[in-house]
């Protein structure tokens, strides 16, 4: 049973009502495997995650969590990108990040000890447990990141989908961040995050994902980031590898 | 129970109630929403009067009219919530008037449909009020973290797998019986002042979103004792009266507020600069 994938991918496909979407995915994720999801802007990704989410619609293949049709109540952890969040809200770093348990939580029912140890805990992973009182909005952009990453944590997910979690994060950040990452792979999380940025990929990623408008390519991460997937990918773009940007030229005769 | 304790008694239920409910509509930014349904359930009212039935009756219905043709206008492209707010309440209030001036003999004064009557009130606007305000406790109890979150961030909200209509149509349906259960005291013109002022004023003194939900009724129902004891001693109109106390509350809740940030208070260190300070 251990074997069993936490996400596998069949052929599948999620498409808008309007028709912009992602096809051709075929992919199984494992327990403490982390996948990077890369492609050039409108490519899918966000698609991808939205769809694993049921907020976008799958119109063809199968999708199997943990070996069920529909994933279970708090197994699935997210950090959205750019959340539109209003910062002028009056809210603690800790109630954001126990909106987590809230899945989890009735109606009527209280948070209970196990809700603030989750919250604790995930708190201690980003580490931002000193700042627990804080008011959300008076954070500074990284640090909201964190905590939004505690709050999907706070969940206790088996998967985790980060979409463009590195975006605008100065370095002190984006080091925190990484070594979050590492941890919960060691804890057997499994994670997708969805980046332009290919050194991340290679720094804590497993495998990769090519993705523009269909999956492209699949596979260790120095097995699948060429110079050809990457040309195939990101015709005529602007890219980053291991902070030079490079613009790859598109196909002659494509 | 004489006429004074009366509105003494249905000051200080319309002012917690409202006071209540305004705490959603300033925190989820509704306030012109609220405003606008305030003033388009004004036809309704007089409708509700000339017919002879209950005045809170005929805007309830009208408030159900406006959430609905609201909801339409803003699903229209390019138009939105803000723009729909502003034809409704202008439109809403021009019916009003000219439904009041074709039908003279109206049995009750255009006043108080306006401004709001609370000597007059009757022991059902009373009661309504209460349910209102109970209604409100019991559902905010219930579903209040769920409108935090959604309000707070609205995209995490979707992806944790909660739907956002229920919600909104929960928030929308108390402002809309709030607006209807505080008319009596206060009037279609002079509701948002209730209901959005002492929310407002909370906000800026209280840190937590729950410490608004308890601050704000207490200020709204003390702008209600307030505009009734200053009504009977200066023998000014209820309504107003009432309004001018919820918005002195805000006025003075706006300069506690600034005094807090003068240079002499002495400044808190800067969130970034302290966890650096840590980790150095």
């Amino acid at each position: 049973m251990t074997d069993r994938p936490v996400l596998r991918l069949r052929s599948a496909a999620f498409t808008h009502p309007g028709g912009a979407g992602v096809s051709g995915l075929d992919l199984d994720i494992r327990a403490g495997e982390a996948v990077a999801l890369i492609g050039p802007n409108g490519a899918g990704k966000s698609t991808l995650l939205n769809g694993l989410l049921g907020l976008v619609p799958r119109t063809a293949g199968t999708v199997e969590y943990a070996g069920h049709p529909h994933a279970a109540v708090g197994m699935i952890g997210v950090l959205p990108q750019s959340a539109d969040l209003d910062p002028d809200f009056p809210i603690s770093l800790e109630q954001v990040v126990m909106q987590g348990r809230y899945r989890r939580l009735g109606l009527f029912r209280w948070p209970g000890r196990a809700d603030r140890a989750a919250v604790a805990d995930a708190l201690a992973a980003v580490g931002l447990t000193e700042l627990a009182k804080r008011r959300f909005g008076d954070l500074s952009g990284g640090q909201r990141q964190r905590g939004l990453l505690a709050r999907a944590l706070a969940g206790e997910p088996s998967l985790l989908l980060l979409d463009e979690p590195f975006n605008g994060l100065d370095q002190q950040n984006r080091d925190a961040l990484i070594q979050t990452l590492r941890d919960l792979k060691a804890r057997g999380v499994a994670v997708i995050v969805s980046t332009h940025d290919l050194e991340l990929a290679r720094l804590v990623c497993d495998t990769v994902v090519l993705v523009n408008g269909e999956q492209l390519a699949h596979g260790p991460v120095d097995d699948v980031l060429t110079l050809g997937n990457l040309q195939e990918c990101f015709e005529g773009t602007e890219i980053e590898i291991d902070e030079h940007t490079l613009v790859v030229p598109g196909h002659e005769g494509h | 129970m004489g006429y004074f304790e009366r509105a003494m008694l249905a000051a200080i239920v319309i002012g917690a109630g409202a006071g209540f409910v305004g705490a959603l509509v300033v925190l989820r930014r509704r306030t012109f929403f609220a405003q606008a349904l305030t003033h388009a359930t004004y036809p309704g009212a007089v409708a509700a009067a000339a017919l002879g039935v209950s005045v809170p009756l005929g805007a309830a219905v009208a408030s159900v009219v406006i959430v609905a043709i609201m909801a339409g206008i803003a699903r229209i492209r390019r138009q939105g919530a803000q723009v729909a707010a502003g034809i409704v309440l202008t439109g809403g209030f021009a019916a009003g008037a000219l439904l009041q001036a074709a039908l003279p003999g109206l049995p009750v004064q255009p006043e108080s449909l306006l401004v709001g009557s609370i000597l007059t009130v009757t022991d059902a606007d009373i009661l309504l009020a209460a349910v209102v305000a109970v209604a409100a406790v019991v559902l905010v109890a219930a579903f209040g973290r769920r409108i935090a979150f959604s309000t707070f961030d609205p995209a995490g909200f979707r992806a944790a797998g909660f739907r956002e209509w229920p919600i909104e149509v929960l928030v929308l349906g108390l402002i809309a019986a709030s607006v209807v259960s505080s008319l009596p005291a206060v009037g279609a013109i002079l509701a948002i002042a209730l209901i959005a002022a002492p929310a407002a004023a909370a906000r800026l003194v209280v840190r937590s979103y729950r410490g608004v939900l308890f601050a704000a009724p207490v200020i709204g129902a003390a702008s209600g004792i307030v505009g009734v004891l200053a009504s009977r001693a200066f023998a000014i109109a209820a309504g107003p009266a009432i309004a001018l106390a919820a918005t002195g509350c805000f006025a003075i809740a706006l300069g506690a507020s600034q005094l807090r940030r003068l240079p002499w208070r002495g400044r808190s260190i800067p969130v970034e600069t302290a966890e650096e300070a840590r980790i150095a």
